[in-house]
């Protein structure tokens, strides 16, 4: 892809964090990586217009995802979000009231979700 | 509590309780605070509505426990007059008077399932109607809940919905019990001490020296920072660290060892205060003291007893007295290593080996 497009991949799971850090940056992408809410939200914090798209799981210690949603949504608007749980139906349903721009279930594809970014990050730059 | 205590600690898990309260205490999203009795869960929920831009309006504290079923409803959503017998007049709720301002849901794991369905509904809809009343009213108010209970656990016994549990953990704030953060207590006892002399100011109580710190640091104050600060207050009455102490519960009596010295003396058949059981006696004390030097007591039974281990123990404790032996000997003949050694009867080799394992240096003239 020709611009970079700058993700925040969120998830307290070394191994899925690993994971996505290595497949987005072999794609092109530009990754930085958080494994819970505050920590995500403490980069954000520093780097206030610098990401295109979060990425983030649900259950978390501290801050959860339905909460780190929230607050990107309403102090950082343009920030596109997507959502991913494997705990059932309620944390998803509280992340797409959060208004989530997608909410998707473990385990994921990869190669679904990366597809779901580039749509997400091209609609912000047209 | 006064409603200006302030969060106290300089433990890590405190300065990143006092940093995360910073970063969310604007965002009113709902907060679950989680930890033992005692540890400071509504200083916390305190320290969030001062923080927020809601400090100004009304902070209010219900105890979920504290009221049967009925009462608790009432005191939530208020009613109508003649909504019930003895409704003589209109009564708001908490919800009302705390719009703008905070909610705290304290021991919000007690509340019946019943209400735990109502509450669902207003923290999803952001109404509620009072009882005896047909309207629906608009609540703001940030519900802030706290728990010294596995709220997981009663998910999984159907006695706390799950998704009232993940319409309120949000955002959650584990605090660690006070024996976990051992570090906080100096400032603790200072703010205290502080606080209780100037409301008993004909107090004679004295501000601990090291040893007594030593002392109140390394107790496992199964209370929380709650019973220290009633250690304080006691302080100022009795005027003795001494008297003090003696009243506080022993060391190995925690809440999980007890429990299994329970169940091994019932197993054994004896009574609990059969003389193979002298937790509570001097001899009991001293034996804690001396165990408390090589093997930390203050974790669970469990993981307590795959610590032990003999062999462990026998080294750690020779290493200890070795050194000591050590260093005495070497300051007896003026650091002269060859002497020491044939004193200890080592080798030369040995000597400096041991030296260099416990770390024993020549003092620097």
């Amino acid at each position: 892809m020709a611009n970079a497009a700058r993700l925040l991949i969120v998830d307290d799971n070394e191994d899925i964090l690993s994971t996505f850090y290595e497949f987005f940056n072999s794609l092109g992408y530009e990754v930085k990586t958080a494994v819970d809410g505050f920590a995500a939200l403490k980069i954000l914090r520093n780097k206030p217009d610098y990401f295109h798209c979060l990425i983030t799981d649900l259950v978390m210690p501290n801050i959860s995802g339905v909460g780190l949603i929230s607050i990107v949504k309403k102090e950082y608007p343009d920030i596109k979000t997507i959502a991913m749980t494997g705990y059932g139906g309620h944390p998803g349903a509280l992340a797409s009231e959060a208004r989530a721009d997608i909410v998707i279930f473990k385990p994921v594809d990869l190669f679904k979700i990366e597809h779901k970014v580039a749509e997400l990050v091209g609609r912000t730059e047209d | 509590m006064t409603s200006s205590t302030p969060l106290i600690g300089v433990s890590i898990p405190m300065l990143k309780i006092k940093e995360l309260i910073n970063h969310v205490a604007q965002t009113c999203l709902n907060i679950l605070i989680t930890g033992e009795t005692g540890v400071g869960k509504e200083v916390v929920a305190q320290s969030l509505h001062a923080e927020s831009n809601r400090s100004k309006n009304n902070f209010i504290k219900i105890n979920c426990a504290a009221l049967p079923e009925t009462l608790l409803e009432s005191e939530l959503y208020g009613y109508e007059k003649g909504a019930f017998t003895g409704a003589h007049k209109k009564r708001p709720g908490k919800f009302l008077t705390a719009d703008k301002g905070v909610l705290f849901l304290d021991e919000i794991g007690d509340m019946p399932l019943a209400l735990q369905s109502k509450m669902l509904h207003v923290l999803q809809s952001g109404e509620f109607s009072p009882l005896g009343s047909d309207q629906d009213f608009k609540t703001d108010a940030w519900v802030i809940a706290a728990t010294n209970q596995c709220l997981e656990e009663k998910i999984k016994n159907k006695t706390f919905r799950e998704d009232l549990f993940y319409r309120l953990n949000i955002i959650k704030i584990d605090i660690p019990p006070l024996r976990q953060r051992p570090e906080d207590i100096p400032a603790l006892v200072e703010y205290y001490f502080k606080k209780y002399l100037s409301e008993y100011p004909k107090s004679n109580a004295v501000k601990p020296d090291s040893q007594i710190m030593e002392r109140l640091c390394s107790y496992h104050w199964p209370g929380n920072v709650r019973q220290l600060q009633n250690c304080i207050k006691k302080l100022m009455v009795l005027n003795s660290w001494d008297k003090v102490f003696e009243e506080l519960p022993i060391d190995a009596d925690t809440p999980e060892t007890s429990a299994s010295d329970i169940s091994q003396a019932q197993l054994a058949g004896s009574a609990m205060h059969s003389p193979d059981y002298p937790f509570d006696s001097e001899a009991g004390k001293r034996r804690m003291r001396i165990i408390s030097e090589f093997v930390d007591m203050s974790t669970s039974s469990e993981k307590l007893f795959e610590d032990i281990s003999l062999k462990k123990i026998k080294k750690l404790a020779s290493d200890k007295v070795e050194k000591e032996v050590i260093i005495f000997v070497l300051e007896k003949v003026g650091w002269n290593r060859s002497k020491a050694a044939k004193i200890l009867k080592v080798s030369y080799k040995t000597l400096l080996y041991k030296m260099s394992e416990f770390n024993v240096n020549p003092p620097v003239s």
